[in-house]
């Protein structure tokens, strides 16, 4: 029978009855139904691979579903193509980004409407461009609408994609995580609009796997699990444990964990006033082994840029690298690799994996000792080290032979990992590891982290999320604007403090909010 | 707001910074091709620069207005292999209506009317089945000159392999008017381009079919209208080779054609893989490629050497190109 569940807000603008997907028969959403109030905002959380994008294609015309009906306004749709939603009133943030990459940002952001033509019928481009600086004012954001997408950094092309379908007058606002490469400031803008469209008798449906955004923004919460819909609650009436069981079945004890002893051996990785115009300058730091170093920073900041350069992928203008006491300077990513040092980069899709490979292929091109001297892969022995990453990892897969791309992203961060974890690096960077993973796969990749440190390894540790750094690192080094503000650790390590000297502020003694 | 309302300006700052580099490299390349043409005609008694100007359009014309064409398409994602042969069945069409007496005017709008149609069909069969464009085109270059070798020995009783042209007013656009159609096709091309939204489409296609459909465009729709549109230049690039044909061979005519148009779309700058480049691109890759070959000819090299040289030049301008650029481009992929 399907769930019923019903917003305590009156006048429903959406309603879903008994709607359900599959894909070759197996089940992506169980049949459901539910209920969302014109000025409401639900959010939606759940594993991944629970069903929310199943949903939100559904709502979005993606997908189509196999069973139950949409309403609308009162209207029952079938929305044959996204066009066909657009029209009903819905607008999507999508969690993956799609944009013109070449196409100006006046373009991307009206992209699907009519443009205003000229008398002789021509594009009217000036008034393009100005129909696109007014949209992107309206939502405080300053852009030059005449720079092509891909000369914007990924936190102002999710801006772009923001405003493009908050300006859309829709009755029905879907954000897929929506924050995933935003600053703190800018989640604060995005939230006011919400807020503001919310009072507009827009309907919101808000997913995330930031549960502490979910709490702030939403007055329900509903919480999908393996397609089901297992509960909804009113946000105020729930607590985040609750959730938490909820969306993975069992309770989670250790979000962070702390299993290492703490004792710090020698320096593993050190740099002195290392400099690269225009990314970052002037950088001095120093990880141990047996040290997990945080990382923190506004988008824009020059902490992946630090990554990266430290990796070989391109060299500093100045200053001095050193690995375990030797002069650290690799040409490349596979000298870097051969010596000891290893990154689990930002982007784990665009810049990780190849994402047609099976899992065996994308594990096994990390593992040196496979193949002999001519190249040769030994099979078996391939075959018994990607099944003991599978085990030692927790990667959750029907077989080595799965694609990489079908698997949900906390799996795909996990064998990213365990690619390059066979070497036995001394020193391993990892740059937004749990970035769009679901609250367990985040509380297992915590523990490979934990116990990498736990085994000596130096960690330099990148994230976004203040809590996870605040609760994973032993000290945390603040960047901002390509500089180290501070280095935070202790009782001064709070979420209040970094935030201070991501932004360039000094500190103060605000009561400790995280560690 | 745009840096100026200035169209030309609007023009270029809409370009990518990869295709503007590759224009001034090219507009660079054939002035200085043009300088070396133009010393060694002068050097010369026999040749003159104003004679050899002017028999560029002649030559170039089919080239540069069916890359136009291709130009649309490629920005789309798609891509047309059959070109050529598209132009062989409209000749034979030409060849056909000419043999039974038809008007010079109904000869060419029939040889137009045919390449737009299979150039559509061409749209039709990429958006339909789902297939990849190259795939499909690829069939189309076998069998649209069988389809063209049937047509000559079904409909004309004394086709022999070749229809002889004997009346001079059925070569007029190649041999009087290629250089003011060439002009006009360009201009209006460019005109296109600068204040059209249809190409703007073709490109957003081109980088992202999802980003297209997420906005709520339909993405087969646009790519079948690249196609069509494609066929509207291609069947002017057609007329303009029939006519500068004294005798229309279906098993011979336009052989390689295809591939000189797709060295010039991609010399200009316009991504193979479609979401990139420009038309004006195109008109200077064509320009280059055909000025290279009569610079090697006025230095003596031979044919042989010549038509290798021609292909090297399309792999060493663009990787030099690539290598001039490398830097950046590995930035813009780690941002």
């Amino acid at each position: 029978m399907p769930r019923h569940v019903h917003n305590v807000m009156t006048t429903p603008i959406l309603k879903l009855n008994g709607v359900a997907k599959s894909f070759s028969g197996v089940p992506a959403l169980k049949p459901f139904s539910l209920e969302l109030a014109a000025g409401s905002i639900l959010g939606l959380v759940g594993e991944n691979g629970a069903g929310k994008s199943t949903l939100i294609k559904l709502l979005s015309g993606l997908h189509q579903p196999n069973a139950g009906t949409i309403t609308l306004g009162g209207r029952s749709l079938r929305f044959e193509s996204p066009r066909a939603a657009i029209d009903a009133g819905i607008a999507t943030i999508h969690q993956e980004l799609e944009y013109a990459a070449q196409l100006t940002v006046a373009e991307n952001l009206l992209l699907g409407e009519s443009w205003p033509r000229s008398f002789f019928g021509g594009v009217n481009w000036r008034s393009l461009h100005d129909e696109a600086q007014e949209r992107l004012r309206a939502f405080g954001i300053d852009l030059p609408t005449h720079a092509t997408m891909d000369q914007l950094t990924a936190a102002e092309k999710q801006e772009v994609s923001i405003a493009g379908a908050l300006s859309r007058d829709a009755r029905l606002l879907i954000l897929d995580e929506p924050t995933a490469s935003l600053s703190e400031p800018e989640v604060r803008r995005l939230f006011g609009h919400l807020t503001k469209l919310q009072a507009r008798g827009v309907a919101i449906i808000y997913v995330s796997h930031r549960l502490d955004e979910i709490f702030e923004i939403t007055d329900r919460i509903a919480v999908l699990r393996d397609g089901d819909l297992i509960a909804t609650h009113a946000t105020a009436e729930v607590t985040a444990g609750q959730l938490v069981h909820d969306m993975v079945g069992r309770p989670l004890d250790q979000v962070y964990p702390r299993s290492r002893s703490g004792a710090l051996g020698e320096v593993v990785l050190q740099l002195q006033s290392l400099t690269r115009a225009g990314m970052f300058r002037d950088i001095s730091l120093d990880v141990r082994a047996g040290e997990i170093v945080g990382v923190a920073g506004l988008v824009g900041a020059g902490r992946s840029e630090l990554a990266r350069a430290i990796y070989g992928l391109y060299p500093a203008d100045s200053g001095t690298m050193s690995l375990n006491g030797n002069t650290w300077k690799p040409r490349d990513a596979h000298a870097a690799l051969r010596g000891g040092l290893v990154y689990i980069p930002e982007e784990r899709k665009r810049q990780g994996l190849v994402l047609d490979h099976s899992l065996r292929e994308s594990l096994s091109i990390g593992f040196a000792v496979i193949a002999n001297r001519l190249g040769i892969v030994n099979r078996r022995r391939e075959r018994d080290m990607v099944s003991a990453a599978l085990t030692n990892y927790d990667i959750r897969a029907t077989g080595p032979e799965q694609a990489i791309g079908t698997l949900s992203g906390g799996n795909q961060q996990k064998a990213l990992i365990a690619r390059w974890l066979e070497r036995d690096p001394g020193m391993i960077i990892l740059d937004e590891p749990t970035r769009g993973v679901d609250v367990g796969a985040k509380a297992d990749i915590h523990a490979h982290i934990d116990r990498l440190a736990g085994a000596g390894k130096g960690v330099l540790f990148i994230s976004s999320d203040l809590q996870e750094l605040i609760g994973m690192s032993d000290r945390v080094l603040v960047m901002n604007r390509g500089t180290i503000e501070t280095e935070l650790s202790d009782e001064r390590l709070t979420e209040h403090n970094v935030i201070l000297a991501a932004s360039g502020l000094p500190q103060t003694d605000a009561p400790a909010t995280g560690h | 707001m745009p840096p100026s309302h200035n169209i030309v300006i609007q023009y270029f700052s809409r370009v990518t910074p990869t295709v503007r580099h590759r224009l001034l490299f090219l507009l660079v390349g054939c002035a200085l091709l043009l300088g070396y043409i133009f010393l060694q005609t002068s050097a010369d008694d026999n040749s003159s620069f104003l004679a050899e100007v002017s028999r560029i359009p002649v030559y170039l014309a089919p080239v540069i207005i069916a890359g136009l064409g291709l130009t649309g398409i490629i920005f789309a994602g798609g891509i047309d292999l059959s070109i050529s042969t598209i132009i062989v069945v409209a000749g034979t069409v030409f060849g056909i209506l000419y043999d039974y007496g038809a008007s010079p005017g109904v000869c060419f709008f029939g040889c137009w009317l045919t390449a737009v149609s299979l150039s559509s069909w061409n749209g039709l069969l990429v958006r339909c089945l789902g297939i990849s464009p190259i795939i499909i085109t690829l069939a189309g270059l076998q069998f649209y000159r069988g389809l063209a070798l049937i047509l000559a020995d079904t409909l004309m009783p004394d086709f022999g392999g070749g229809l002889s042209i004997q009346q001079a007013a059925y070569q007029t656009p190649a041999k009087e008017y290629a250089g003011w159609i060439l002009a006009v096709v360009v201009v209006a091309a460019l005109v296109w381009e600068a204040y059209g939204k249809t190409f703007r489409s073709f490109l957003a296609l081109g980088c992202s079919p999802q980003a297209c459909r997420i906005a709520g465009l339909h993405p087969g729709r646009i790519l079948q209208m690249s196609y069509l549109v494609g066929g509207l230049f291609l069947g002017v690039a057609a007329v303009l080779y029939v006519t500068n044909r004294q005798v229309i061979e279906p098993a011979r005519m336009a052989m390689g054609f295809e591939l000189s148009v797709i060295g010039a779309v991609v010399l200009g700058g316009t991504n193979i893989f479609g979401g990139e480049g420009t038309m004006l691109g195109t008109v200077l890759g064509a320009l280059f490629l055909y000025l290279i070959g009569q610079a090697m000819l006025y230095a003596g090299v031979s044919e042989y050497w010549r038509t290798a040289i021609e292909g090297a030049v399309i792999v060493a301008v663009i990787g030099f190109d690539c290598a001039l650029h490398r830097r950046r481009k590995l930035l813009d992929e780690l941002r």
